[in-house]
């Protein structure tokens, strides 16, 4: 009813702005008309090196070091290289790098070894070689960067190395969140303990954990809304590697959760999974397939509107999940299927996506969806829910079907390269998290 | 990167010494180098990123140990992201020597723009972290197997900045979900002009927003609806490395604040007491801030007003830390009309996460609000049971708080070098925050 006149007075006020705008802009682009050079701007050109090494031969090392100039004076330099023998006994040369001009404080000094009888071509190479990589921090900071880059020449296993806890990682933590006004005031806790070994061949994941609420309204008149809920459960997982493709493992489960009416469930569930991708290309795209048999005793809070309190169940579940990370974006879909075996009519089939795509240069895109048909609520009580319980969404409700959906344009244009950090009055990018 | 290299007809430089061992004399000595043996005595890194994609990142880069304690480490690689003016991310990757490297310290940037997708920006900041790895990998004997390609560009890549910094974009995002019984949409468009040079900003936006949740209870149908809108505009112009002065331009709307339309024409002035150059790192503002500010309600207020113009007078102090041993970020706001100087609000927030021992980090996270008598646009009715227990509406507050705290405590192996994706990586839980 109000609307009308709020559009009306919001495309007034945007005009206004607008107008400011028009005002600001042109004082603005006559205000900086000469961009100069951002403060701490790389320096052009290669970056010019001072050798002192008596013998060298400043050619060949030109040719292997092509990212630097080698120049003859040390006034012309930015950066100065020392060669120098260790002293007797010691064999071997210490390679001393000290910044001058703008890397003036970036010091360094590495070393070199020969192997016993290594031939001298050999160990002046494998002096250029340290030279190389002693040189390339300073590289690092100039226009240069984008051109250079860095190959290991091997694959090496991550378990190489010296671990007295062979790989057993062991974490407690515990978290309190409250938060209040006059007229409401609500906390939750949450704590869990974990014991996780991940290697290659073997994966265990263990946990114990709890978590507790509790609201308060005050309705006026004296009148309080108060409610609590609560979890609590233990989980063990334990996958073992068979080759590139395959794995197999199992679940160990229990819980208790005031929301899914659940006094305490148990269950116990093998499975195998297969990559259609080797498992090493995981953080670029994975086609995974899933099948678990899970056994479970359940006793419920309240009686259900099946009219049991306790049960045992036997479910299979069938997923399949699709996701890869590529250059013009990402996407992930994930499909499953489960359903109990007393009664194949107890049902659900879950589908979830996710697309960001670039479309092109600054046009972007990203949708996010999900739905769920659901045929297995075995859990809802009889007694049902409270209008406070249903509007604070503190209990499951019986629904044949939940969806979310959400997409997302964006579009820009105009200087998105522009890499100047301008933090006056907050830039509204900083971020700050935490994660336990 | 590598069709590049073949088109460029690129010089490319391979360290092949595979025999030639490189080694630095402080760690001994390998004849014939075993690429497991060279691997643990790889230089152990504690990444500290809250951003970053510590997955690929962890695969990409192979040569050396990641550990889960930074006091474990012999380079704590701190990265800290600032926005940009082009609207994408500045990295700045402090680099901190400790333990064999504690005289080696560096600092690297690594620029993303915001045309950018998830997997470049993942491999730049791979690339980043290799380059200025380098200096420390040097000291290792590992280094022996480490090839340096340098693709020499075919010309100088400069680009004219037509746009003369200015970047535009354009959101939209919809977002909807629901179960038979309860229903939820939410719409957001946004447009902004923004043009940020060191020496000014300007940001100019728009946006509109729509929320809309519908419950089904006992046949009965109950709707809640909030909507809001609101113009923006800033201009900031630097003076010196501790000065700034600007203006902000608001116009605003919105169901939940009962404001019809409100315009906020503000001057202010910020001082910073550290340079603003190392902003990334540490900051410690103040800023004062003088506002105009016509408004008209939707409804009478407790003050009987329909339409008023409030004078406002604003400080805040905010300190933003981010070291190696954790973050620390303060603000405090305090602000009262000049027309009744008893009418005030007080605003506080913390956030403070240390690591402070070997696998025991904590962090207090929390918000203490008083007003008196401030709410200037509080309903003169009583708000209904729904617009109450859905939050539609502001409710008269003396006090609002919130408060989180935490700890985690690890032990066991400091490695944690493995991927093991198989099964999925389940999350533990817990508690993630993420403040912007």
């Amino acid at each position: 009813m109000k609307n009308p006149p709020t559009r009306k007075t919001g495309i007034a006020a945007l005009l206004a702005l607008l107008a400011a705008a028009i005002v600001l802009v042109p004082a603005l682009a006559a205000a900086a008309q000469v961009p100069p050079p951002p403060a701490g701007a790389p320096p052009p050109g290669l970056p010019r090196v001072f050798l002192d090494w008596p013998g060298a031969d400043i050619e060949a090392l030109g040719a292997e070091i092509a990212f630097v100039e080698f120049v003859a004076s040390l006034e012309a330099a930015q950066v100065r290289v020392a060669v120098s023998p260790l002293a007797p006994p010691a064999v071997g040369f210490e390679i001393a790098f000290t910044g001058l001009k703008e890397f003036q404080g970036l010091d360094n000094k590495l070393g070199y070894a020969p192997a016993a009888g290594e031939k001298p071509e050999d160990v002046r190479k494998g002096v250029a070689a340290q030279i190389r990589i002693g040189l390339l921090r300073y590289a690092a900071k100039t226009p240069l960067a984008k051109d250079l880059s860095v190959r290991f020449l091997d694959q090496a296993k991550p378990t190489s190395v010296d671990d007295k806890w062979n790989f057993w990682v062991f974490s407690l933590s515990a978290n309190a969140f409250l938060m209040g006004e006059t007229q409401y005031k609500s906390g939750s806790y949450y704590a869990s303990i974990s014991a996780n070994r991940t290697t290659p061949e073997f994966k265990v994941r263990t946990s114990v954990y709890g978590n507790w609420s509790d609201y308060w309204f005050d309705l006026g008149d004296g009148n309080a809304y108060e409610s609590a809920t609560h979890g609590y459960g233990s989980s063990a997982l334990a996958v073992k590697s068979l080759g590139e493709h395959w794995s197999v493992g199992g679940y160990v489960e229990a819980e208790s959760s005031t929301y899914s009416n659940l006094k305490l469930t148990l269950t116990a569930a093998p499975a195998v999974e297969y990559d259609v991708f080797p498992y090493s290309e995981s953080t670029k795209r994975q086609l995974r397939i899933l099948y678990r048999l899970g056994f479970s005793r359940v006793r419920y809070l309240e009686e259900t509107v099946y009219f049991k309190t306790a049960e045992s169940l036997l479910q299979e579940a069938l997923s399949v999940a699709y996701e890869v990370v590529r250059p013009w974006g990402k996407a992930s879909v994930e499909l499953e299927g489960s359903h109990f075996f007393h009664n194949a009519r107890f049902n659900r089939l879950e589908l979830e996506a996710e697309l960001e795509f670039r479309i092109w240069r600054g046009l972007s895109f990203e949708i996010d969806g999900s739905y769920a048909r659901i045929r297995d609520q075995l859990a809802l009580p009889a007694g049902g829910a409270s209008y406070e319980e249903i509007l604070l969404r503190q209990r499951q409700l019986a629904t044949g079907y939940s969806y979310s959906f959400s997409i997302g344009l964006n579009f820009s244009f105009g200087s998105t390269r522009s890499n100047v950090v301008n933090p006056r009055f907050g830039n509204g990018g900083r971020s700050i998290s935490i994660s336990m | 990167m590598r069709k590049s290299l073949g088109a460029a007809g690129a010089l490319v430089i391979a360290s092949l010494l595979a025999l030639g061992p490189a080694v630095r004399p402080a760690f001994g000595q390998a004849v014939t180098p075993d690429i497991d043996e060279l691997k643990k005595t790889a230089i152990k890194v504690f990444l500290d990123c809250d951003s970053c994609d510590l997955d690929f990142i962890k695969t990409e880069i192979t040569f050396v140990n990641y550990v889960r304690d930074r006091l474990e480490a012999q380079v704590h690689i701190l990265i800290t992201t600032q926005a940009t003016g082009g609207g994408g991310r500045e990295y700045t990757l402090t680099f901190i020597g400790q333990n064999e490297c504690q005289d080696l310290r560096d600092v690297h940037k690594y620029f993303s723009s915001k045309t950018d997708t998830e997997d470049e920006i993942r491999r730049g900041l791979v690339k980043a972290l290799k380059l200025g790895l380098m200096s420390y990998v040097g000291r290792t004997p590992i280094a022996c197997r480490i090839a340096v390609d340098y693709a020499k560009p075919e010309a100088a890549r400069a680009g004219r900045d037509r746009w003369d910094s200015w970047v535009f974009s354009l959101s939209g995002d919809a977002y909807l979900s629901g179960e038979e019984s309860y229903q939820s949409h939410m719409g957001y468009g946004s447009f902004s002009a923004n043009r940020v040079t060191l020496e000014s900003k300007v940001r100019l936006g728009l946006s509109v927003d729509r929320a809309r949740q519908k419950y089904v209870i006992d046949e009965d149908t109950i709707t809640g609806t909030s909507s809001s809108w609101q113009a923006s505009g800033l201009f900031v112009k630097s003076l010196g490395e501790h000065w700034s002065a600007g203006v902000s331009l608001d116009v605003e709307s919105s169901l939940y604040s009962n404001i019809d339309l409100g315009l906020e024409i503000a001057p202010a002035v910020e001082y910073n007491f550290f340079p603003y150059s190392q902003s990334s790192r540490r900051q410690l503002r103040a800023l004062y801030t003088l506002s105009l500010n016509p408004v008209r309600y939707r409804e009478s207020t407790v003050f009987g007003k329909l339409r008023e113009t409030l004078l406002k007078q604003e400080l805040s102090l905010t300190l933003d830390l981010r070291e190696k041993f954790g973050t620390i970020s303060v603000s405090a706001e305090g602000s009262n009309y000049l027309h009744a100087l008893d009418q005030y609000r007080i605003d506080t927030f913390g956030i403070v996460n240390l690591r402070l021992y070997k696998g025991l980090s904590v962090y207090v996270l929390g918000g203490y609000s008083w007003y008196h008598d401030s709410q200037r646009s509080l309903l003169g009715r009583e708000p209904t049971y729904e617009e109450l227990l859905l939050r539609l509406r502001e409710l008269p507050m003396t006090s609002n708080h919130f408060v989180a705290v935490g700890f985690q405590f690890q032990f066991g192996s400091i490695f944690t070098n493995v991927i093991n994706p198989r099964f999925g990586s389940s999350g533990g839980g817990g508690l993630s925050v993420s403040i912007h």
